[in-house]
């Protein structure tokens, strides 16, 4: 009973990493320019789509896949913010969410075009035997998908904390007018962000894609789970999106081994309303100091 | 006016009797301008309908493909009677999409003959419309039961037998892969396809006294903890996948991370497919079972497997991960069959003698008329439509899937 459920928890934590990866990059986007990125699933999707380019069309391995999926998935989404989000912007800020629903869809669409096949596979990153904890079984995928997001994260948070530039576009969030009169450029910051978050969705694309295959669904199931994990941990807060795709995986994953598989994503919902009625703010949201 | 409104009145009684009297004779008999619509001096009009976008698009677009490949070296070989067979492929991923198609294929682009090209939840849909408007119908993937009963003149079906036969081949390899088990998993999609194949393995296990544990997904599931962890507490020994290859790829790979260590996995005939490998990795392969509703797999190196791929590939270009596939083949194959049957019912084609030449088909195999024989032989009788009722038993061999007979 004990193995079975650390399977399951461990399980969890495995999707939950997923999910944490694609919240953190919605979570970018949102604190430096004020946009909920709709087409964040879509990116995640581009992100591993890369990835079965780079290795098995390349076959340039995983290492590479690592460098040139982020990087590819991020100067998409910083085109795209060129190209139609900035000159929607001028008019609305609720037209550039409503346009990144669209740009969405049409991203997914277009892979579909593009890739007429139920799904593309990519081997096992790690291969090897399981490792056992007692009668518990832990993949060495299991492991190498937490250590990313962890990882992931952990950059994330240093560059929002310590860079110059993440301090640039937290300045543009907070203040605009301000920013702009300390020198900092409302368009460079803007293209910095969507490239950053963009390159977050890729590199949730290479360890999404191993995991749960590369097909226009994933686009789907990452903007959603995404979605859920940021408002559980707070929407502007990058060590809350982590927390909460964890937490998010692990219900999940407990709902469907404890009680049935039809749960699974009421469980998502349900927490998602919890939270907004319960606690909007998310349960980690970002301490506010300010000096006076 | 009071005259006009006395005629109207009558043409109204009569037309009234008339029903009646069709309805009371049961459908509807086609008429003659019906029976050859669709055809011109130079031509014949196919129509077919599949899934293009969405989930399911790994059936229907490889149907369209393989349909049009065949069609264009039918056609560059010399027609038929003298016609040529152009394709008109009609977009239907839903049940109400596969209907509303049908309808718009028959009624308004008027083709002669109708290919389901769906899978079972398009051919289920559409059966009741195709056995009411009378228009010769072959269904090429649809293992469903409701498009086969009840029996009409003119609906046929091609490589993919009924649920009956690809569930015994599925027993038969469950049995091989665990001699004498007493309990049997199956994981089920909830969709149209995994549900026949449920209703004909389950009761066909029982009556061999076998356990069966049965948990279900829904279509295009990712993550099947709650099924695998249902399976470890019943320690099955071996687990039937009805479902596609990446469910079938995705559950066999959780499944270590839930306990089950060491099961064997009998696929059906979605889920035998050389996509999976890569998906649980090819040193998994060893407990995996399987049928395939062609005599080779798509990578096997048989002379009429080598050729087609080699057309395919000149046609299409270098081909994705995962086609071409069972359903490019499916769908090249019976095409030959269909252009099989329009030639023998000659220059004088009608639905009526389309239905009884194609009765009257024996082996019909797609080398017959010079391509290549990538399905199994059809034969069809006046009683019995079914044009295959062969599986293909298979496994994986250095990290692909073959036929093993």
């Amino acid at each position: 009973m004990i193995a079975e459920f650390i399977m399951i928890v461990v399980g969890g934590i495995k999707f939950g990493a997923i999910y944490a990866l694609a919240a953190i990059g919605i979570v970018v986007i949102h604190k430096a320019t004020r946009t909920v990125n709709f087409a964040h699933g879509a990116f995640v999707l581009m992100g591993a789509y890369a990835c079965y380019g780079v290795v098995e069309g390349l076959g340039l391995g995983y290492g590479a896949a690592f460098v040139l999926a982020p990087l590819a998935a991020g100067a998409l989404a910083a085109a795209i913010e060129l190209a139609i989000l900035r000159p929607i912007r001028q008019a609305d800020s609720f037209a550039v969410i409503t346009s990144t629903i669209f740009i969405g869809i049409g991203l997914s669409e277009l892979y579909r075009l593009v890739q007429n096949t139920e799904m593309l596979a990519l081997p096992n990153p790690v291969p090897g035997p399981p490792l056992f904890l007692g009668d518990a079984v832990v993949t060495r995928e299991q492991i190498w998908v937490v250590a990313g997001a962890v990882l992931a994260g952990l950059i994330g948070l240093a560059i929002f904390g310590y860079a110059r530039i993440g301090r640039g576009m937290r300045a543009m969030a907070a203040n605009p007018r301000g920013a702009a009169l300390c020198g900092y450029s409302a368009d460079a910051v803007n293209a910095l962000a969507w490239f950053l978050g963009g390159a977050l969705a890729g590199l949730a694309g290479v360890f999404a894609a191993p995991s749960k295959g590369v097909s226009a669904e994933l686009a789907i199931s990452m903007i959603t789970a995404g979605f859920v994990a940021a408002v559980i941990g707070g929407f502007d807060s990058l060590r809350g999106a982590l927390m909460g795709g964890f937490i998010l995986g692990v219900a999940e994953t407990l709902a469907a081994g404890y009680v049935s598989s039809a749960t699974k994503s009421a469980v998502s919902f349900l927490l998602l309303f919890v939270i907004l009625l319960w606690r909007p703010q998310g349960l980690f949201p970002e301490a506010k100091i300010r000096d006076v | 006016m009071s005259a006009r409104a006395h005629v109207d009145r009558r043409l109204v009684l009569q037309a009234g009797a008339g029903a009646l009297a069709a309805g009371a004779l049961g459908w509807p008999r086609p008429a003659a301008a019906e029976a050859r619509q669709g055809i011109t001096d130079t031509e014949v009009l196919i129509g077919a309908l599949g899934q293009l976008t969405g989930p399911f698009a790994f059936i229907g677009a490889p149907a369209r493909d393989g349909m049009q490949l065949a069609l264009e070296k039918i056609n560059a070989a010399g027609d038929i009677n003298g016609r040529r067979l152009p394709l008109l492929f009609e977009q239907a991923s839903t049940p109400a999409e596969s209907v509303a198609a049908a309808k718009k294929l028959t009624e308004s682009d008027k083709v002669f003959v109708l290919v389901i090209a769906s899978g079972s939840t398009g051919a289920a849909a559409a059966a009741d419309y195709v056995r009411s408007a009378g228009i010769p119908t072959y269904n090429i993937f649809g293992a469903t039961a409701i498009i086969r009963d009840p029996f009409a003149r003119n609906v046929f079906h091609g490589s993919m037998p009924d649920a009956g036969v690809s569930g015994e081949g599925m027993i038969e390899q469950a049995m091989r892969a665990a001699p004498g088990a007493k309990k049997v998993g199956i994981l089920a999609g909830t969709y149209a396809f995994p549900q026949s194949n449920l209703k004909a393995i389950q009761p066909r296990l029982e009556k061999r006294g076998v356990e069966v544990v049965v948990e279900q997904f829904d279509a295009a599931a990712r993550d099947y903890t709650a099924q695998l962890v249902s399976f470890a507490r019943q320690r099955v020994p071996v687990i039937m996948i009805l479902g596609s290859f990446t469910e079938a790829g995705f559950a066999i790979k959780q499944a270590p991370e839930k306990g089950l260590t060491d099961v064997a996995w009998v696929l059906d005939g979605s889920g035998t497919n050389d996509a999976i490998v890569p998906i649980i990795g090819a040193e998994n392969t060893r407990n995996l079972w399987g049928y395939f509703n062609a005599p080779f797999f798509p990578t096997q190196t048989d002379d009429a497997m080598v050729n087609f791929v080699r057309i395919w590939t000149a046609k299409y270009g270098q081909p994705p991960q995962g086609r071409p596939n069972l359903y490019d083949m499916v769908a090249y194959g019976c095409t030959y069959v269909l252009a099989q049957a329009m030639k023998k019912a000659g220059r004088e084609l009608d639905w009526s003698t389309l239905m009884a030449a194609w009765e009257k088909l024996d082996n019909a195999k797609p080398s017959d008329l010079g391509g290549y024989d990538v399905i199994f032989p059809e034969s069809v009788t006046a009683s019995d439509h079914q044009g295959n009722k062969l599986v293909g038993p298979a496994r994986v061999v250095d990290g692909k899937w073959r036929v093993v007979w």
